[in-house]
């Protein structure tokens, strides 16, 4: 048997639907905004990954600049003796991941990895006639290479694969093919910053969309860097590693950093800037939503309020039949909650539609052509919720005062 | 039956604080017989409004002591004075403050709804009765807004009854009625107390309805004469 108190609240929901429709329309407004600003967001920041990976792997083990040996006598001398050293030299540093096998033999062994990609990266200069750039080379594994970073997907001349069999071939970004005046199949000279130089051509370019990479990076067979860097048949600078959930790389970090003298990197925090902007946005979105949330309650509140200044008498007259401050409460708030509920149900469905209403118009953005939408179930939880709450505590301050409505002074008129 | 108390107030004062300070109950004290048809009357401002709101558990802002059916219910919580409304007190006002959003079956049924003492089908049967009693049987799914004056009062004391309260108290019941329906809000009362039993404190203006009642006290700038 329903209580009393919830068949009064309905009645008294249903009796004036216009007055309850303004209170339902104010916190679908705010809940649809809510998943919206969050949506929008959250596809900002997936795209923004997915650009990340689109040449980063998950974690990165390279050979990092060698520590800081200023001070070296310090670290030796205890006490505090006066020490003064002139121009102090680093005499030896060794370039690259010496012996990689172990490494990559240990990676192979871990069930998060699931992609292995070594690479031997160096800063060249590419050469045409008078036309000079820097940039940077990357010797890779032409099959595993594309598997991590799908670039085969951003060629705009040549195909990829064809890398493979020419091992004096090269692909380069678009731009910096531009900014050389090379076409496909005319020869660009290397030269290496130990003054080496060699030949290539040209058999592909492509281009990701971020003007940074399309600028200055292009790609060599493995094999064929090595021999420019004059270096042996192990040799690489970068192990790239792929693991089963990208939010996940502390574990295996954990685990393989304290061990090897390499530089143990993961995606995070070498895009550190990135994602303190996705941070940003998401602290805007929310507070933005939140807003407009508060203003919903806020309407809810007036509504409230004004239903109960209307409905004194009749309070007053059911305190005076027997019914408690505390059911009299109930009745109020169980109104707020099923403005709440229903119009955060419809909030969410409304926001979802507005999302994907909007994810139809063009807009380019990299590789995207629509403004990016991504629905997370966090997202709309926390719209349901917040818009819970905020309703209950709009109706909770009018109900309280419904609640302490002396009948006496009422019904004596 | 005779020494059967229902009601006893001792030493009942109440002040106003507001415009100015003044007395407006002083040193109340009497007793109500269980079954009695008891009129309160005096002259407008005499405060038999507030003596009855104290007599009612609405009030407790009160000096003196006051017993209901044996309990003294002088300093009890606000929301056990309700409990105690609900279950043992009717009421029916002036102006006949029923629920305008609610069908008449449903303003009757309440006071039952909440008590939760009986099932709802028997709580509606119960209605249905008393409807009938007060001659309405047929305005029982109207809106209580929709419904005359005398018949809003009738629906009231319907109400009232719906929980076989020992006690039913007016404040002026039949002031805004015509003699006709007077004198069928009377013969209920009468019926009430002398065949079920049920005490009856009700203030009224019309003399011919004091008359005809168990007993009147009087009331004179706050004082039983
Ligand atoms: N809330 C109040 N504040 C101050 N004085 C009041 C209040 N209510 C009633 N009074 C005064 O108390 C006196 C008694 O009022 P009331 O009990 O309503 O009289 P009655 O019902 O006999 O006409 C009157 O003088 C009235 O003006
Ligand atoms: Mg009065």
């Amino acid at each position: 048997m329903a209580s009393v108190n919830y068949k009064i609240a309905f009645v008294h929901l249903t009796f004036k639907i216009k007055q309850t429709m303004i209170a339902m329309l104010g916190v679908v407004f705010g809940i649809s905004m809510y998943v919206f600003m969050n949506s929008f967001m959250s596809g900002i920041n997936d795209l923004q990954v997915t650009l990340a990976f689109s040449n980063t792997a998950h974690i990165r083990i390279y050979n990092d600049i060698p520590p800081d040996h200023t001070n070296l006598i310090q670290t030796v001398v205890k006490g505090n003796p006066v020490i003064r050293v002139h121009n102090g030299r680093v005499i030896k540093y060794t370039e690259g991941i010496k012996s990689p096998a172990p490494i990559i033999k240990w990676l192979t062994g871990q069930d998060e990895v699931t992609g292995i990609e070594p690479q031997v990266n160096s800063n060249v200069f590419f050469r045409n006639g008078g036309n000079k750039v820097n940039g940077k080379l990357s010797g890779i594994d032409v099959e595993n290479e594309n598997k991590f970073f799908k670039i085969a997907d951003f060629m705009v001349s040549g195909r990829w694969n064809d890398l493979k069999f020419q091992p004096e071939g090269i692909i380069m970004g678009s731009i910096l093919a531009k900014s050389l005046s090379i076409n496909i199949g005319n020869n660009v000279n290397l030269l290496t910053n130990d003054g080496v130089s060699k030949n290539y051509k040209l058999i592909g370019t492509f281009q990701t969309g971020e003007t940074a990479i399309d600028n200055s990076k292009a790609y060599v067979n493995i094999n064929s860097s090595r021999q420019l860097l004059g270096k042996n048949q192990d040799y690489v600078t970068d192990i790239q590693v792929n693991i089963k959930n990208y939010r996940q790389t502390w574990p295996i970090i954990g685990r393989l950093a304290p061990v090897i003298p390499y530089k143990v990197e993961s995606w995070e925090t070498a895009n550190e800037g990135m994602l303190s902007a996705s941070k940003l946005r998401d602290i805007i979105a929310m507070a933005v939503s939140l807003t407009i949330l508060m203003v919903a309650g806020f309407g809810i509140f007036n509504i409230m309020n004004m239903t109960i200044n209307e409905k004194v008498r009749e309070i007053a007259i059911l305190k005076a039949i027997g019914f408690s401050g505390g059911d009299v409460t109930v009745i109020f708030l169980f109104q707020a909650l099923v403005i709440g509920f229903i119009g955060g149900i419809l909030g969410l469905l409304f926001g979802y539609v507005v999302c994907l209403l909007i994810g139809l118009i063009p807009f380019k953005i990299e590789a995207e052509n629509h403004l990016p939408f991504a629905y997370h179930f966090a997202d709309f939880y926390m719209a349901f919720c917040f818009g819970l709450l905020i309703t209950l505590f709009a109706g909770y301050l009018p109900a309280r005062k419904a609640a302490r409505i002396d009948p006496v002074t009422i019904i004596r008129g | 039956m005779e020494n059967n108390i229902v009601l006893t107030a001792s030493h009942i004062s109440k002040y106003f604080q507001q415009p100015d300070p003044f007395q407006v109950l002083k040193d109340i004290s009497f007793e109500v017989h269980t079954g009695e048809f008891l009129c309160l009357t005096g002259k407008s401002g005499s405060g038999k409004s507030t003596l009855l709101y104290v007599l009612s558990t609405m009030d407790t802002d009160y000096r003196g002591e006051l017993s209901l059916k044996g309990e003294k219910l002088t300093g009890r919580s606000i929301n056990q004075l309700a409990a105690f409304r609900n279950e043992h007190i009717g009421f029916v006002f002036q102006f006949h403050y029923l629920l305008p959003e609610f069908s008449v079956l449903d303003n009757i049924m309440l006071p039952a709804l909440k008590l939760k003492k009986k099932s709802r089908p028997e709580i509606e049967d119960k209605a249905y009765q008393h409807l009938q009693l007060l001659g309405m049987e047929d305005q029982a799914l109207k809106p209580a807004s929709r419904l005359s004056g005398g018949q809003q009062q009738r629906v009231a004391i319907a109400r009232a009854l719906i929980n076989d309260p020992s006690i039913i108290m007016g404040d002026e019941p039949t002031g805004n009625l015509d003699s006709k329906n007077t004198s069928i809000v009377f013969d209920i009362f009468k019926q009430l107390s002398a065949d079920n039993g049920q005490t009856i404190i009700t203030v009224t203006h019309d003399e011919d309805f004091a008359r005809r009642s168990d007993r009147v006290i009087e009331l004179n700038d706050g004082q039983l004469l």
